[in-house]
């Protein structure tokens, strides 16, 4: 990130904090919750682009949510939604994909460490590649309520080219009672 | 094929009423009790650059949710059986179109253990009593359709569904399978078209999502073979699945829910129709669907949201 330091308001900081001491139980990820936006991009599991031109859409292996871009001018929607990913209207400038994304829960974290953000969170991204197979992912955070000053952070994006590699489920979320199901046949 | 007489119909799109066929009529309200016939042939409509039939967009099932799989409209297990209903005739179908007696031919032990889990839906005192969709998980290959309204994407190469509950990526070709060790929710899908027809083979089902409320199964056995046939209009499609898997039931058995196109007339009734009007400068309506994400409802029964 630019600056290496989140600018944190006061009381924000002692939250994250509290965050940092509580992290293995606190984490969102823990609870396989969804990554949200930024974290879903750099949050360690590999998600897939699916492009048309009316949108993007991203499947995330890490509990299979979709995120949808979208690119054909229409815009947020109004009022207050509280959505996990947030709401995503972009367009493209050049080669650039720049994208807002507003409309966010306050449940999600941005790393494993409890650094965080309020449901007032509002994200810029820009999308752009390097070459072929890297992309640039640059992310310019704003929260009024939790950040002195909106920051930025970038992160590289690379292809995967493994041979027949392919996106599988990962739907964390139901190992929690994944022992009680399927129906075990008898005779096994 | 089933019992249904589908061949001699070619395109013309009807309607089962009890014993007669009446055309459906296009200003029908969403929720139905007839089942169209569609027929399997060529695709005149529109196509995408790579060749796909163009079906993208907002979907529906037509008949009802996932409370009773037999009697699509009859009431779940959990709902007073003292409710008048009226007559069977007067119903959806069941969704089971093979065989005839519209029943799953289950062997004798999972019938059993159909019924017990029918029995217990609402009093789930062991934990695999829990419907595993009322916990937000994937409704499986085949009871994703009889949830809420959904989308289609396409993508050279690819076929994704957008459910309420779940995604399901359906790759196109000649790839093989994932290994069989491999066990997922929504299985691994392989699919290509035959004219109107996606043809898709579903293998690595781990089996644990139900067939529907009523607390039909299948064990990680099985083997899905789907075929989605499009009308010609692009406006509806019947979804039909063959079940085999020895080890449950004594023959394969065929599930058929039929499909309708949402479109931005579709009256909202947040059930079939999860869309809103998007926001943009122009004037045609363009409607979208919204970040659907269950994961924190986790709970015991999904009804009983908790925050984190």
């Amino acid at each position: 990130m630019d600056g290496g330091v989140i600018p944190y308001q006061p009381a924000a900081l002692e939250r994250r904090s509290k965050n940092f001491a509580a992290r293995a139980t606190a984490d969102p990820r823990s609870k396989c919750f969804t990554l949200g936006t930024p974290r879903g991009i750099y949050g360690g599991e590999p998600f897939q682009i699916f492009q048309r031109p009316r949108d993007l859409t991203i499947v995330y292996q890490f509990g299979h949510p979709v995120r949808t871009i979208h690119t054909n001018g229409t815009r947020h929607p109004e009022g207050k939604l509280d959505f996990w990913l947030g709401d995503s209207r972009a367009r493209w400038e050049g080669d650039t994909l720049v994208v807002d994304v507003t409309h966010f829960n306050g449940e999600t974290w941005l790393d494993r460490s409890g650094n965080f953000h309020s449901d007032a969170l509002h994200v810029v991204e820009r999308w752009s590649f390097l070459d072929p197979d890297t992309i640039s992912y640059v992310a310019t955070i704003e929260d009024p309520l939790v950040y002195l000053r909106p920051w930025t952070l970038r992160v590289l994006l690379y292809r995967h080219r493994e041979p027949g590699f392919q996106l599988i489920e990962n739907y964390c979320y139901t190992l929690d009672y994944d022992e009680f199901y399927p129906v075990r046949v008898s005779h096994d | 094929m089933t019992n249904r007489i589908v061949t001699a119909l070619g395109f013309g799109l009807w309607a089962l009423a009890g014993s007669g066929l009446t055309p459906v009529s296009a200003q029908a309200p969403f929720r139905e009790r007839t089942v169209p016939l569609i027929a399997s042939g060529e695709w005149p409509g529109a196509r995408l650059p790579d060749g796909q039939p163009d079906v993208q967009g907002h979907w529906s099932n037509t008949i009802g949710n996932h409370n009773n799989l037999t009697d699509p409209q009859g009431g779940g297990p959990d709902q007073e059986q003292s409710r008048a209903r009226g007559a069977r005739a007067d119903r959806a179908p069941s969704r089971v179109t093979d065989p005839p007696s519209g029943e799953v031919p289950f062997q004798p032990w999972a019938r059993a253990k159909a019924q017990e889990f029918a029995a217990h839906l609402s009093n789930p005192i062991r934990p695999e009593y829990v419907e595993p969709l009322a916990r937000c998980a994937p409704a499986g290959p085949t009871k994703s359709f009889m949830w809420h309204g959904y989308e289609i994407r396409q993508y050279p190469g690819y076929v994704v569904f957008l459910f309420d509950s779940g995604t399901r990526v359906i790759h196109l070709g000649d790839s093989p399978h994932l290994p069989g060790a491999i066990r997922l929710w929504n299985g691994d899908s392989r699919g290509r078209w035959e004219g109107n027809t996606l043809v898709v083979d579903v293998a690595n089902n781990n089996s644990k999502a139900r067939l529907a409320r009523t607390g039909e199964f299948a064990s990680e056995r099985v083997r899905i073979q789907e075929r989605y046939i499009f009308d010609p209009a692009g406006e509806r499609f019947t979804y039909e699945a063959v079940y085999t898997d020895p080890t449950v039931f004594t023959r394969p058995f065929t599930v058929t829910i039929p499909n309708k196109r949402i479109t931005a007339e579709t009256p909202q009734d947040g059930w079939s129709n999860v869309t809103f009007r998007a926001s943009h400068a122009g004037s045609e309506p363009i409607i979208e669907a919204w970040e659907r994400v269950c994961v924190e409802n986790n709970g015991p029964h999904g009804d009983i949201a908790s925050a984190p």
